[in-house]
């Protein structure tokens, strides 16, 4: 699952110019209910709802009992013959343990660079390809755009090996710039990003051209702008799918200093034995910069699963 | 309407003509493009051909070797199968589950929110945290699940470590993580269908039930059929969570082929076996990826 | 100019703040990225070794004390551990660094795994020079062990232990089945054979009221292969492993052996189907008196049992030997090492085998000769019963697919599954072994 795929979605080709789906704009449903009713029968209502709750509470279940675990003391977690209240109550030991001892504030910072590296690189490179495809004329183009097209089909995980001789090779194996580079070639990005460019409207670009804006200007000033929440779409995807990303940071570093968090917490054992506590606070610890940047880009994700899943207006 | 054309009237003379403006815009990705998809393809190709390998040795020409060898080893095919298979039990659930669960949600039931940061919350935590957690839930002794059958009056389950169940237990845990990608998918489709559909079904009498099968449905297939697209073709690509779950044991019982050839690979040291093997897999990606999109598009016919 | 899209989205300013810190700190990244093609920054610090290993549990924390011991002997030096993951992962992370050129300075290896390793390239020969200058000199190890650092003349590993596959006993079921001799410990001569060694066993399930001996076997993927290489090797038979094939190995003795194991786990005097953890579960309850294992266990045995008893392996089939690995250190290939931090390294080694009494507390049997001639060696009990097994040790075939977690120990130990547990008949089972041992031989080594 990274971003140089989309949970893999090379489908695109399929959707390549479709109208919207029906006549006439589709109403977003303003009100609560979705266009799908139940009607009034209180018992559909009622079984639905019922229905819901249990698939919630066991979707929810894995994560509050990693979190209950978390706050026990080793003791009360392995203890076989207690299931969910700690007989010695809750304790932040696990965590301080996990924090202080190991390396865990180190992965975060790796993870974030990397992510972040990929994320700039990649919507910078994409956007300004997506704009030379959409916008320019240039020798090769359609041949270049079908290739970028046609690498969609390829998967990363085809790559690793090729990637991996090519780090031996650059003498780059557990440096930075081997775990970031390989994940910043994005060609649905820019097939996406493209797409987009051609859906704008080009009154704006004609009249900047005309008062004297050359191509910089105008990708830079006039049609970024525009376009600022897909490429928050994108940025968002990029991001996530970078920092999540497993199979690459794990075959491209062994030194832990440089692990990203998933590589990290599983790849690195504490030194005292399986505990469980400890290693449930590791998990809590790694899941929340990603479910803090939900919070606060919730909107922004969804939208752009919908978008980038669907392969855009 | 001009074109958009380069035109010479723009920007100061420079010496950067040599280049159009164009390819300059296009370069950066162009040229990672290069470095990192294109000369590795090759690369890769090239590898396969040879016997390069982790250890220090200079490689030499093996020609079509290791990919005969591939395709007569039975440990790869095996591995292949456990791809195929782990793909065909999981895209079920995968699409019937979400499309349950965008159906009920969609239909306006309270508590929105608590539905969808229920079931997309899984999506967002990275690999290393949902192995973790699973590999906790499904401790023989310890563990959440055995600890439910136990009350619920039934034996423990080795989840992890019996070749018949822990193939079943990967296919649980990717179903739990992954299906939110799905379900907003749908529900964005659920929410794009035009409403005069339901309103003239209403006018003519359907139910609730009528609807949906008879309009929520058919407007669904397009989706349904691009969703189990990207769903078996990102199947057929698993590594992460098996590796981290079981490491495909117990005894290679759960090995995916891409595992197999980073075992192969990097735990054999035989980089240009490993080649072989993962353009055999890629020639799997391009057959499954050449017959769906067939497949859609006759359906769309 | 009309038609202008309005910008969608929510109102910009906060939104675009963030983007633009996020960029702007994202630019910062791509110079500092840029910059790195450099590692981490701990590899800068001249001043620390670091070391790759795989002990978690009590041996990780006995290795923490060893480390602490060593500081007087390795003045202005630091030992930083990174502890990895048991098995395979760790020898192949070590092995992908080693070829990146920026592994570790020193590391744990398995010495039955060196075989695969020293001629790959990935490891570079330790300075015995060096070494001699801090106390660490050649004759400090048996033979046995020693001979099984060396290739092509070149010294690649320094071993810290040999860890012997033993048998463990409750001191009181033991007396009482007259199992000990005048001075309490076990008396192998008891056990000399095979017949006598089941009649042994059924004594010992009548002392004890329950059952003889305990063995842990069941989908484990190498206490098979354990026990049944350390009585091959009894037998005298020959093991001979030439690259290419045929394996050269005596099929009736494999399958003598088989039998005999398969005796052992017979359901009645002993119990037939444990797996690693309920045969250790087993001794500790006192289910059984017995139990065949590793002397890596000791530490758990001895909470449950402070008097347990200790004795190498018995020789069963006339010539004595005892199946054992040994946990070495190991250089990792750097292409330009710095000498400044080789010679940092071979001293901390050198600091960390004279605590080897430390690591002895765990049941290892120091590599290092002169910890185990120590008074206070000689104290540790049950340690100091079985400490001779070093002189006889087998470790795994030298050959470059065997090894501690190798696809071939897991695949020897599950046709010995077979016939130990599903009955698959002993003769079949020795040619099954060297039908698998033989497809091993028919791939290239990847050296």
């Amino acid at each position: 699952m990274t971003s140089t795929e989309l949970p893999v979605r090379p489908a695109a080709p399929v959707r390549a110019a479709r109208p919207s789906r029906g006549p006439g704009r589709p109403r977003r449903a303003a009100r609560p209910e979705g266009n799908l009713t139940l009607g009034e029968s209180r018992l559909a209502r009622g079984l639905a709802l019922a229905v819901l709750a249990v698939l919630a509470l066991a979707w929810l279940l894995p994560m509050a009992w990693a979190l209950l675990t978390a706050f026990k003391s080793e003791q009360d977690a392995s203890d076989p013959g207690q299931w969910f209240l700690p007989r010695h109550g809750f304790t932040l030991h696990g965590f301080s343990t996990v924090w202080e001892r190991g390396d865990l504030p180190l992965w975060m910072l790796n993870s974030f660079l990397v992510s972040a590296a990929v994320t700039v690189i990649t919507v910078l490179s994409s956007a300004m390809a997506g704009y030379a495809f959409s916008r320019t004329v240039f020798a090769g183009r359609r041949w270049l755009f079908a290739l970028t097209v046609a690498a969609v089909l390829v998967p990363p995980q085809l790559l690793i090996v090729p990637w991996f001789r090519q780090m031996l090779t650059l003498h780059l194996v557990d440096t930075y710039a081997a775990v970031i580079l390989p994940q910043t070639v994005a060609p649905v990005m820019v097939f996406i990003l493209k797409k987009h460019f051609d859906s704008l409207p080009r009154e704006l670009e004609e009249a900047a051209r005309i008062d004297g804006a050359g191509h910089w200007r105008i990708f830079w000033s006039v049609l970024l702008p525009l376009s600022r929440p897909m490429l928050a779409a994108v940025a968002i995807f990029v991001f996530i799918g970078a920092w999540n990303n497993f199979l690459w940071p794990f075959v491209s570093t062994s030194d832990p200093g440089l692990m990203t968090l998933p590589v990290g917490i599983t790849s690195v054992k504490d030194a005292y034995g399986i505990q469980y506590a400890q290693t449930m606070a590791s998990a809590v610890l790694a899941a929340l910069p990603l479910v803090v940047v939900f919070v606060f880009f919730q909107r922004h994700i969804v939208k752009s699963v919908a978008t980038t899943g669907l392969g855009g207006q | 309407m001009s074109s958009p054309h380069a035109s010479p009237r723009t920007g100061a003379p420079s010496a950067r003509r040599l280049l159009p403006p164009g390819l300059l815009f296009a370069l950066p990705f162009l040229v990672l493009f290069a470095l990192f998809m294109v000369w590795p393809l090759v690369q890769g190709l090239w590898m396969s051909l040879t016997d390069t390998s982790l250890s220090a040795h200079a490689p030499s020409f093996v020609g079509l070797d290791n990919f005969t060898e591939a395709l007569g080893d039975a440990e790869m095919w095996r591995s292949l199968g456990h791809t195929v298979w782990f793909t065909a039990l999981s895209t079920v659930p995968l699409v019937a589950v979400a499309l349950g669960m965008a159906l009920l949600v969609h239909t306006g039931l309270p508590g929105q929110w608590v539905w969808r940061l229920a079931f997309f919350a899984p999506y967002l935590l990275p690999v290393g945290v949902v192995s973790l957690l699973w590999i906790w839930l499904y401790q023989p002794d310890l563990g959440l699940l055995n600890h439910l059958l136990e009350v619920a009056g039934l034996g423990p389950v080795s989840w992890l470590s019996d070749e018949s169940v822990a193939m079943w237990a990967i296919v649980l845990t990717t179903l739990w993580w992954t299906v939110g990608f799905n379900f907003l998918l749908y529900l964005a489709a659920l929410q794009a269908i035009p409403d005069h559909l339901y309103e003239a079904a209403a006018i003519d009498g359907a139910g609730a039930w009528r609807r949906l099968w008879s309009i929520t449905l058919p407007q669904l297939s397009r989706i349904t059929g691009v969703i189990t697209v990207l769903q078996i073709l990102a199947s057929l690509k698993v590594f992460d969570q098996v590796y981290l779950l079981t490491k495909g044991g117990p005894n290679n019982s759960t090995r995916p082929v891409i595992e197999y050839m980073y075992d192969v690979g990097f735990t054999g040291y035989r980089l240009g076996y490993a080649s072989a093997v993962s353009y055999v897999f890629f020639a799997l990606v391009l057959i499954a990826s050449a017959a769906q999109y067939a497949a859609l598009r006759r359906r769309e016919k | 100019m009309t038609g202008i899209p309005a910008p969608v989205g929510p109102p910009a300013p906060s939104r675009r703040r963030v983007l633009t810190a996020a960029l702007a700190s994202g630019a910062a990244v791509l110079g500092a990225g840029a910059l790195s093609g450099c590692g981490s920054a701990q590899a800068a610090d001249a001043s620390t070794v670091r070391l790759w290993d795989l002990f978690s549990g009590a041996d990780g924390g006995l290795l923490n004390d060893m480390v602490r011991a060593a500081r007087p002997g390795m003045p202005g030096t630091r030992i930083e551990r990174t502890v990895l993951e048991w098995g395979t992962p760790y020898y192949t992370k070590l092995a992908m660094a080693s070829a990146g050129g920026r592994g570790p300075d020193m590391a744990i290896s398995h010495m039955s795994r060196l075989a695969g390793y020293a001629p790959t390239g990935l490891l570079d020969p330790w300075d015995l020079d060096v070494l001699a200058e801090y106390g660490i000199t050649e004759d400090a190890f048996t033979d046995a062990v020693w001979s099984r650092t060396q290739f092509e003349g070149h010294t690649y590993a320094i071993p810290l232990d040999t860890h012997p596959f033993i048998v463990f006993y409750h001191p009181e079921p033991a007396r009482e089945a007259g199992l000990l001799t005048r001075d309490g410990a076990l008396d192998t001569d008891a056990f000399s054979s095979p017949g006598q060694f089941l009649a042994a066993g059924r004594e010992l399930a009548k002392a004890s009221g329950k059952q003889g001996i305990a063995f842990g076997y069941v989908t484990d993927t190498a206490q098979g292969w354990r026990l049944f290489y350390g009585l091959y090797r009894q037998t005298g038979g020959a093991f001979r492993l030439p690259e290419g094939g045929p394996a050269e190995v005596d099929v009736d003795r494999m399958a003598e052996v088989i039998a005999f194991m398969a005796k052992i786990v017979d359901g009645r005097v002993n119990p037939r189907r444990l797996d690693y953890a309920s045969a250790i579960a087993a001794f500790t309850n006192r289910q059984t008196a017995m139990i065949l294992s590793g002397e890596w266990e000791l530490g758990t045995f001895r909470t449950a049992d402070k008097n347990v008893g200790a004795a190498p392996f018995p020789t069963v089939f006339g010539t004595p030997a005892v199946y054992a690995d040994s946990h070495s250190f190991v250089l990792p290939h750097h292409p330009d090492p710095d000498p400044e931090r080789r010679r940092r390294t071979h001293q901390a080694v050198a600091a960390l085998l004279k605590a080897g009494q430390i690591w002895a507390t765990a049941g290892h049997i120091p590599a290092y000769g002169p910890v185990t001639r120590t008074s206070a060696y000689a104290g540790l009990q049950p340690q100091s019963h079985y400490a001779k097994a070093q002189d006889h040790v087998v470790l795994d075939p030298s050959v470059w697919f065997a090894g501690a977690g190798s696809d071939f120990q897991n695949a020897m130990s599950q046709v010995l599954q077979q016939a130990l547990l599903d009955g698959l008949a002993p003769d079949r089972a020795a040619r099954a072994m060297v039908r698998r041992l033989n497809t091993f031989l028919s791939k290239p080594s990847p050296a």
